[in-house]
């Protein structure tokens, strides 16, 4: 029933003929029907695939901390394809642990849970060090300015110039700066790029409204590719990223599988990459759209920090995730069965007003601006929210050095009042998928 | 009682602060610092949750 879809008010009906996890409508604007889910109720069931959506923020808390009633395992799938037996009984633990394997992306770390989630985390952050991701965001500048000189085509000063921006700049900045981060050496980096492009990019991947169904491994080529990393640095250590992620070892001092390795190494581009394009996007689309946002951040630069924390709560790039219940539990003064699968929607719990004040309007001021759920919460908050944080910021910064007006281009969005916009097509992510952009250069002397 | 963050493990998610700002910081390089020495009463509880809700178990109180 693609597009055809009745406008979405606080009436019930209304919020109930959506499938969330079908309709483009949705895609478009999906804040109405949280808005109409969470006036019905902050843990509300849908009717079409039959998944209890968590709207509010202190429901969506409590969840993301229970990691006892709360299992992960369908963390990116959810009720596709669903469990692949009847979850019955009032503990399905064991059922869990029995067919876990067979869930989509059943060794990425989103959808481990303790106590091998604990040690596989631990893994991944013995690779992002604070010392680590201090040098990679300063390699982060040289990083944007090298991809602005062609973005922006050379700094003749004062002309202006346009481009599509999802794909001229954040797409190859957010690869570069985890490539850098993960040492791969430049002259493989095209090659790694190309293994992205033909991955899960091409097909239904991770929460696409299509009909498909996700792969149970979306990511076997890159794989094999960071395996010879892994591999050849055990066995030829050098002095180089790759050989402190090849010989990084559990917290008991276990040495993992080289496969232990490059799981956690493909998460990051898996899940680091696309998410943080969905945020630069919509932060260069305020920027582009509010001229006093503009003014302001070009004058302040300290005020882009928050800014980019309202962009974070109001179009949070990850609207949600999945979970299932162990066992029966009540949450919000709802009882839950056993084998219930749950969408924690940190986009809907957002723009709680319980929580946020005028939760639509874009303040970067607001008090506790920071209190958004978009990385998620509990255990499995975000291991790359550092690093978002870090792109955003010099990608922003940046792009504000070296031009002194960016706004949108009018003929490929429409003028002020009709303005078009494509979002991604799924239902875990938030994010336009071309935005255009015309920029007057700053004068050479005045870029920095 | 007292906290510590570890600085190895924080990575700056900012929620001991919003758990209990009287006693943990976000500093300027974005990672959290908690308040030296004793803790003042009565953030005892806020404390726990902090410690309780860091997604890195980067605090420690004793």
């Amino acid at each position: 029933m693609k597009g055809a879809v009745p406008a979405v008010t606080d009436d019930k009906t209304d919020f109930e003929a959506v499938d969330f996890f079908r309709d483009e409508s949705v895609v478009a604007d999906p804040y109405p029907y949280f808005d109409a889910l969470r006036a019905r109720c902050p843990v509300q069931r849908e009717s079409h695939h039959d998944v209890v959506m968590v709207t509010g923020y202190d429901e969506a808390v409590r969840i993301y901390n229970d990691t006892e009633a709360f299992s992960a395992c369908n963390a990116v799938s959810g009720p596709f394809p669903g469990f692949p037996v009847p979850l019955e009984g009032d503990d399905v633990s064991g059922l869990i642990e029995a067919h876990r394997d067979e869930l989509p992306m059943s060794d990425q770390l989103p959808t481990l849970d303790p106590p091998v989630h604990t040690d596989h985390r631990a893994l991944l952050m013995r690779l992002i060090t604070p010392k680590r991701l201090k040098e990679n965001e300063e390699s982060m500048w040289r990083l944007a300015d090298g991809l602005l000189d062609d973005f922006l085509e050379g700094q003749n000063g004062g002309v202006a110039v346009s481009g599509e921006f999802v794909s001229g700049f954040a797409g190859p900045f957010t690869f570069l700066v985890i490539a850098d981060l993960l040492g791969v050496p430049e002259g493989d980096r095209a090659e790694i790029a190309a293994l992205l492009r033909h991955g899960p990019a091409d097909g239904g991947g991770i929460g696409s409204t299509g009909e498909d169904t996700l792969d149970r491994n979306p990511l076997g080529h890159l794989y094999e590719r960071v395996a010879r990393y892994i591999e050849d640095r055990r066995r030829a250590p050098r002095e180089d990223v790759l050989t402190g992620l090849a010989t990084a070892t559990f917290p008991d001092g276990r040495l993992p599988e080289a496969a232990d390795v490059v799981r956690v190494a493909a998460n990051l581009f898996a899940a680091g990459q696309e998410t943080t394009v969905r945020l630069l996007g919509s932060a260069l689309k305020l920027i582009a759209e509010q001229p006093r946002l503009q003014a302001e951040l070009r004058e302040h630069r300290d005020r882009v920090p928050l800014f980019v924390e309202e962009v974070l709560r109001t179009e949070s790039p990850v609207k949600g995730d999945f979970r299932l219940t162990r066992v029966p539990v009540t949450v919000g003064g709802v009882g839950l069965p056993a084998g219930t699968t749950v969408m924690l929607l940190n986009s809907a719990a957002n723009r709680d007003p319980r929580q946020f004040d005028d939760p639509a309007a874009f303040d970067p001021a607001r008090p506790g601006v920071r209190r958004h759920i978009a990385f998620g919460r509990g255990p499995h908050t975000c291991p790359g929210a550092p690093l978002a944080r870090a792109e955003a910021r010099v990608a922003i910064e940046r792009l504000l050095d070296r031009t002194t007006d960016i706004r949108l281009s009018e003929d490929h969005h429409g003028p002020a009042g009709a303005r078009r916009f494509h979002y991604v097509p799924t239902f875990m992510l938030r994010g336009l998928t071309r935005l255009f952009l015309q920029f007057t250069l700053a004068p050479p002397q005045e870029a920095a | 009682m007292k906290a510590s963050v570890d600085d190895e493990r924080c990575r700056g998610h900012g929620i001991c602060e919003l758990a209990c700002p009287e006693v943990f910081t976000l500093t300027d390089d974005g990672y959290a610092e908690a308040r030296e020495g004793e803790l003042p009463a009565g953030t005892e509880a806020g404390v726990k949750t902090a410690a309780g809700s860091c997604p890195e178990r980067a605090i420690t109180v004793t």
